[in-house]
């Protein structure tokens, strides 16, 4: 009578458990393991399930958790392949970096803010804090609202690179995390300037949140522009690995990078390539 | 009492007037607290039930999520926040139990390694859930990989200070009497816990489980390292899955365009919540009144 609870209950957890006794490592030619950046992320999740739903039996395991980590993962060998949302920097020559797609970055404003465009000197100038007003740059009175995006991200290196910043010298009001982040503190603040991929902040825009993308050196931040390579910033979106992919992982790469996919690209808000 | 007030009012009218009013504002100022503090649940409630009861559906619940969750349903990632909140509770409830009845009836009260233990515990209790998320990792990864049962025993870890602790509070509220009286009928002393102590402390225990419940399905961080990212339905414990939280998170942060998504996942996570603790409540209740007949 007192002992049939647990019974039962481990009757029912001992069937789920031996499902796959052998765990994780067991049939490496059906199961690939990615892991990386929280931007890379979704689109290879729904590549994995349409690439699964086309090959019965195998699973593609996506986890997230930034392209630091998807390097680290991919130089160890704990992962098939490592997602990271940038270019391989020359230390990171011992990887073979393979690209899904592009992903412009474009620097935003609150779409109550008239500055319809900086150069970059202003631009330097805001995010080093010298410049604290936007009366400085042609709009109203108001203070500015620095967003930055944290350390280890590859938006944030990226920016800081090509207007040629060092990290340290940047002064941030807020600092944010993930892209849909970065687009909803700039919404909720009117004196707010931040950098978001450019995909994501045209499909906000489009819903009808209430900021404006700026043009970067005359190019208009836009998918478009972004495809045909004229924009200044972008970046590639990347799976990584350290030794030239055979069997299912070589497959699947062929997979990631066809056409096929194309439709799953641009529904992420990224650029096909 | 009358007597001693009445010869006062009698002599200083004023003052109890003053007394009075005070008395009364002491009153309005405590009723609003209460009050205020209802008005933010409800207010925190009815927005998310505004914003999110337009994407909600039974569809909602039984389909698999499709374009990063932006469509289709949350059914996978349901079965996943009750896999990791049931393995969570199996492993923290008996183990957390054990070492409160431990604690309160087997060793000297203030005894080195109880003051040792309790310290350790409240440390534990105090730890961010981030670093429960990089040890379970550490821990659980290389043998368990991405699971569910590395998310729900990381999560176990999580719950057992709060467990352990409110068992404890609640054994130590039961009348000595009682134990007395158990021991001069010559019970044995895991006969008198299971049938007089565990009882009488429920109400305590209950309040433990409900805490760590609501800490467990609120975990987003510890997860994403232990149980992991697959929005797929598990086919076993040892498969990948989201829970409930780590899905509003990435479709509110990462996503774009998820957020009616987010805000129908975050009301139907309240809603679990709200039927966990429900269930918790009926369980226990079912348990004393078997244990001690109806009160």
């Amino acid at each position: 009578m007192l002992s049939r609870r647990p019974l039962l209950a481990v009757g029912l957890l001992a069937p789920l458990l031996a499902a796959r006794p052998t765990g994780l490592r067991a049939q490496a030619d059906k199961r690939l393991l990615l892991s990386g950046s929280s931007t890379v992320a979704p689109l290879v999740l729904e590549i994995a399930k349409r690439f699964e739903s086309l090959n019965p039996g195998v699973r593609i395991e996506v986890q997230t958790g930034g392209s630091s980590r998807g390097l680290a993962d991919a130089r160890q060998g704990r992962v098939a392949f490592g997602m990271v949302s940038r270019a391989l920097k020359p230390e990171e020559a011992d990887l073979q970096a393979y690209t899904l797609a592009r992903d412009g970055i474009g620097l935003i404003v609150h779409r109550s803010n008239p500055v319809v465009a900086l150069s970059a000197a202003q631009v330097q100038a805001i995010y080093t804090g010298q410049v604290r007003d936007w009366a400085a740059v042609g709009g109203p009175a108001r203070p500015i609202s620095v967003v930055h995006k944290a350390e280890g991200r590859s938006t944030q290196e990226l920016f800081l690179q090509h207007f040629g910043l060092p990290g340290s010298a940047v002064k941030p009001q807020v600092v944010i995390g993930d892209n849909a982040q970065g687009i909803k503190t700039v919404a909720g603040n009117p004196g707010a300037i931040g950098y978001v991929s450019i995909g994501s902040a045209e499909f906000e825009a489009g819903l009808g949140t209430p900021i404006r993308l700026l043009p970067m050196d005359g190019v208009p931040a836009t998918v478009a522009e972004v495809q045909r390579g004229r924009f200044p910033i972008s970046r590639p979106l990347n799976l990584v690995s350290a030794q030239a992919p055979t069997g299912l992982a070589a497959r699947f790469l062929a997979y990631a990078r066809s056409p096929a996919v194309h439709d799953l690209v641009r529904e992420q808000f990224f650029v096909p390539v | 009492m009358n007597e001693l007030s009445m010869p006062a009012a009698t002599a200083r009218p004023r003052a109890t007037r003053r007394a009075r009013l005070k008395d009364g504002l002491f009153d309005l100022g405590i009723r609003a607290a209460a009050w205020t503090l209802l008005a933010a649940l409800f207010a925190l409630l009815l927005d998310l039930a505004v914003q999110g009861f337009g994407h909600l559906s039974w569809d909602f619940l039984v389909s698999e999520p499709r374009a990063s969750g932006r469509a289709g349903g949350i059914a996978p990632i349901l079965v996943s926040t009750l896999a990791l909140v049931l393995i969570a509770l199996a492993v923290a409830l008996p183990l957390g139990l054990a070492t409160a009845v431990w604690l309160v009836e087997f060793t000297r009260l203030g005894g080195p390694a109880a003051r040792g233990l309790r310290l350790s515990l409240d440390v534990l209790a105090g730890v961010p859930s981030i670093v429960f998320g990089l040890a379970g990792h550490a821990l659980f990864g290389p043998w368990l990989g991405y699971s569910l049962l590395a998310g729900g025993l990381t999560l176990a870890c999580m719950i057992l200070p709060l467990l352990i602790r409110s068992a404890e509070a609640g054994l130590h509220a039961v009348d000595p009497d009682w134990r007395r009286g158990a021991a001069a009928l010559g019970l044995r002393r895991s006969t008198a816990l299971r049938h007089v102590l565990l009882p009488a402390a429920a109400p305590a225990l209950l309040a433990g489980v409900m805490l760590g419940l609501g800490r467990a399905t609120a975990e987003t961080a510890a997860l994403l390292f232990t149980s992991g990212y697959a929005d797929r339905m598990p086919a076993s414990l040892l498969d990948s899955g989201r829970s409930l939280a780590v899905h509003i998170y990435e479709l509110s942060m990462n996503v774009s365009g998820g957020d009616r998504a987010a805000q129908a996942s975050a009301l139907v996570l309240v809603a679990l919540i709200l039927v966990l603790n429900l269930a918790a409540l009926r369980a226990s209740d079912r348990w004393v009144r078997r244990r001690m007949g109806p009160a």
